[in-house]
């Protein structure tokens, strides 16, 4: 039972850290439009999640599209797994 | 200034933390004591981490997660950098997936005239790559010191 309990909350702090990493790049995302004013939208499932910028003036705009939101998080995961099992087989005592 | 000896771990709270008190009531405190005692909380959580596989490891885990919305954020700058001024839209894509696009400015938008415009009067030439560039560059900066932290923090006695 504890081996169970101890993989849920592995798995639950897993998915908790990478949210939490997806949040902080998309607010610095809209920072980073925000500063180069650019309309900037994402697809989030039926919905678009979108930052318009002033429009005095004709101005680029980037979007993210499903398969980028989802690589995105593939990515993220991949990468802090990867190092995480990295660290994980190289450990020696200190 | 007391105050800071909570940062470090319980543990090392326990054995050394009533000589530290003392010790830090005898200085005269100032901003170079309150330095030495953050990097000491740095030093002793690297001692409690490396010590124990499983922390050791997820602290991996948040390092390469960092890490990876670092090189995110680069790419985005870059993808904007790329394709802010194209006249076509600018597709990141693999095979059928698409994952973003860039529409940049049209050739007729104030941007561009304003650009024709301090040309024609010879005005000093106009960068509009420059804010792009200059975030480039600080993301870089980060991914560099973030790349080099834990070896920064096997280096500190």
């Amino acid at each position: 039972m504890r081996r169970v309990v101890a993989a849920v909350s592995v798995v639950l702090l897993i998915a908790l850290s990478v949210a939490v990493a997806e949040a902080s790049l998309l607010v610095m995302l809209f920072v980073f439009t925000s500063i180069l004013r650019l309309t900037f939208g994402v697809e989030l499932g039926d919905q678009w999640l979108t930052l318009y910028a002033p429009r005095y003036a004709p101005v680029a705009s980037v979007v993210i599209h499903h398969a980028g939101t989802i690589a995105s998080l593939v990515f993220t995961l991949a990468c802090g797994l990867g190092a995480a099992s990295w660290r994980y087989r190289r450990w020696r005592p200190a | 200034m007391k105050g800071l000896l909570r940062l470090y771990p319980r543990s090392w709270r326990k054995r050394y933390g009533a000589e530290m008190e003392i010790l830090v009531e005898e200085t005269s405190g100032g901003v170079g004591v309150a330095l030495d005692l953050l990097v000491g909380a740095a030093i002793a959580y690297r001692d409690v981490i490396r010590r124990d596989r499983v922390l050791s490891a997820a602290g991996a885990y948040l390092h390469g997660a960092c890490v990876a919305v670092l090189l995110q954020a680069i790419a985005f700058v870059t993808l904007i950098l790329a394709g802010q001024r194209s006249p076509e839209p600018t597709d990141l894509h693999a095979g059928p997936f698409y994952f973003a696009t860039v529409v940049g400015t049209q050739p007729w938008s104030g941007d561009e005239l304003r650009q024709q415009l301090s040309a024609a009067l010879g005005l000093s030439a106009p960068f509009p790559w420059l804010p792009e560039l200059a975030l480039l560059v600080g993301l870089v900066l980060v991914l560099v010191v973030m790349l080099a932290t834990p070896r920064l923090l096997r280096s500190l006695r």
